[in-house]
């Protein structure tokens, strides 16, 4: 069977479960999880880009998504915006964002570029925190609306789920159609080897610049959906911790892949829940299977279907 | 091939001089290679020839000096700016994207003709589907010129050296240049893999396509070489045909040694086999 054939059924396969799961789940709990799972998704999707295939570590996811966030938020409370309109704005937000993070990027690589993000999200962290006439402070922004259709408003746990779910699936076929084009080759070529890019007559400098903001208007969007959904808005859980999740997330699932980015996403958002039977302890069992992927299946969890691929390394 | 002494200058160094702090890795270097010739560029090791290159190809910024391709100031661009000017290379040391299959890898090489955007990329289906055939049609074609098709799924790091060193030139190949750098493209090769090198590097001229080459293989250099420059501790020493080169004092002192001319005969192209 030819691959696109094949990853086509393997695709319609999986929006079928995703489509037919909420009509077997009444817990709201669950639902809950599985929303969160698709802002998930809708992050790690976005961090490819920059960590995954051009090998930039990003480390303000955190400071990303909250500027997403607050941007919905904000305008939607206090101007009485439509949260469609919102979401927008939001995106537009990312844009700004991706093109100012980018040009540290140009100059600045490794772990330098990974102090840089994190000093960024930082900075948003604590200026959430003290424009407490803008933001609320620590006591947030409350009464975020619902999105709406023709004026149905979106305040079920299932309708929220399915209206994500539609969503998400259009950025992650739009992360494929990046991640398997030119673009998406040539993001990889810069982290396998820029001096070879370089001479084949492209600019990595706007590569870079475009692969960081594709990430910042992934992790908006999910920011102004979270916002969205849950309502409320406060700075307090954007820290380092936040952004290294979706690290993990990607180094889990595989790096590169659109498939692998989701089953990341998807695993790290449910293992922890699942483990919470051991109270105090689960962090630490999480963190101990983390390690044993990292040690034994480098290229992520993916790379166990892919064995040509995982050969490669 | 005859050396045609009137065609035209396609790329030319006017006192190139390159410094890294205290050392002078090239000290005032002007050459002149001509249209449609194969020109080597030939030295010990440490001489400079791979700086050279560098420069040329804005890897390396000058010193001092300019460099000038089809009458195109070139020094002082950047490196996709001078490859947009249709000057490809290959590197000493493999730079392949591991990543990647080998057609994948030679696909990049083709990315600066694509003309769509980014936005008409994600809205226009259509045009994007065409572009990406296209690519997928000429890279194709160069697999098949180099004689890579059947590897055209495989990733580098699984195949043969020789395999690897095709590979980068077919990625090179992708760029349509008109004038090419290889810099040593025969290191590392085995006598028959090297054969089956020069015979693509030959076909490759032949298609339309100048090259300018470093080698430390004399067989190779001294057989399909039009013009020479010879180069010690980052200066010129010497610029000729083959045969002016191998009678040359200075370069049979610095580089060839008496043996060189003792075992080998007069130079002019022919084919290696």
């Amino acid at each position: 069977m030819k691959k696109q054939n094949k990853t086509l059924i393997i695709a319609l396969i999986c929006i079928g479960i995703a489509a037919i799961l909420p009509l077997f789940i009444s817990n709201n709990y669950h639902l809950n999880l599985m929303i969160q799972v698709l802002i998930n998704i809708i992050i790690v999707l976005g961090l490819n880009f920059i960590t995954g295939l051009t090998g930039q570590m990003n480390l303000g996811t955190a400071g990303i998504f909250s500027m997403g966030a607050y941007t919905s938020a904000l305008v939607a409370t206090k101007s009485g915006v439509n949260p469609w309109i919102c979401l927008i704005l939001a995106a537009v937000m990312g844009i700004i964002i991706g093109v100012g993070l980018g040009y540290p990027s140009l100059r600045v690589s490794g772990v330098y570029l990974a102090l840089t993000t994190i000093g960024f999200s930082e900075i948003v962290r604590v200026l959430m925190t003290n424009l407490t006439d803008l933001t609320g402070g620590a006591l947030g922004v409350n009464n975020i609306p619902v999105f709406s259709i023709f004026g149905h408003e979106f305040r079920e746990n299932k309708e929220i789920y399915y209206l994500y779910l539609v969503i998400a699936l259009l950025l992650i076929f739009n992360a494929y159609r990046i991640v398997n084009s030119k673009w998406g080759r040539s993001f990889l070529a810069i982290k396998d080897n820029p001096e070879a890019i370089n001479a084949s007559g492209v600019n990595i400098a706007k590569l870079r610049i475009m692969a960081f903001t594709l990430t910042a208007v992934y992790s908006t969007i999910a920011g102004s959906l979270y916002a969205h959904y849950v309502g409320f808005m406060n700075p307090s859980a954007y820290n380092i911790e936040f952004s290294i999740n979706y690290v993990v997330m990607l180094v889990i699932g595989g790096i590169g892949s659109v498939a692998g980015n989701i089953a990341g996403a998807i695993l790290v958002t449910i293992v922890p829940e699942l483990l919470r039977f051991i109270e105090n302890y689960y962090w630490l069992v999480f963190s101990i299977i983390t390690l044993l992927f990292v040690i034994f299946l480098p290229n992520g969890m993916l790379s166990l279907f892919n064995k040509k691929k995982s050969m490669k390394k | 091939m005859e050396n045609n002494k009137e065609s035209k200058t396609i790329l030319e160094l006017k006192n190139v001089t390159k410094r890294f702090a205290g050392l002078v890795a090239v000290k005032d270097l002007s050459l002149k290679m001509k249209e449609r010739t194969i020109h080597s560029l030939i030295g010990p090791n440490g001489a400079g020839k791979s700086t050279v290159i560098n420069m040329i190809t804005g890897l390396l910024p000058l010193t001092d000096g300019e460099i000038y391709h089809r009458d195109t100031k070139i020094s002082g661009m950047k490196a996709y700016q001078i490859a947009q000017t249709r000057c490809s290379r290959t590197f000493q040391n493999l730079k392949l994207y591991r990543s990647m299959t080998v057609k994948e890898n030679i696909m990049t090489g083709m990315m600066m003709d694509m003309h769509q955007g980014f936005l008409p990329f994600m809205f226009d289906f259509k045009k994007a589907r065409q572009e990406d055939k296209a690519m997928n049609e000429k890279a194709d074609l160069i697999l098949k010129f180099i004689g890579l098709q059947e590897l055209s799924n495989e990733y580098p790091a699984n195949m043969p050296y020789g395999k690897q060193k095709l590979t980068e030139l077919a990625r090179s190949l992708m760029l349509e240049p008109s004038l090419l750098f290889l810099d040593e493209p025969a290191a590392g090769l085995n006598p028959s893999e090297r054969v089956e090198f020069v015979d693509i590097i030959m076909k490759v001229f032949e298609s339309g396509i100048d090259i300018f080459l470093i080698e430390h293989n004399m067989d190779v250099i001294m057989n399909i070489s039009d013009d020479i420059t010879v180069i010690n501790f980052g200066s010129k020493i010497a610029e000729g045909t083959p045969e002016q080169i191998q009678e040359d004092p200075l370069v049979i002192e610095a580089y060839l040694g008496d043996r060189y001319k003792k075992e080998h005969g007069k130079g002019g192209r022919k084919c290696l086999k």
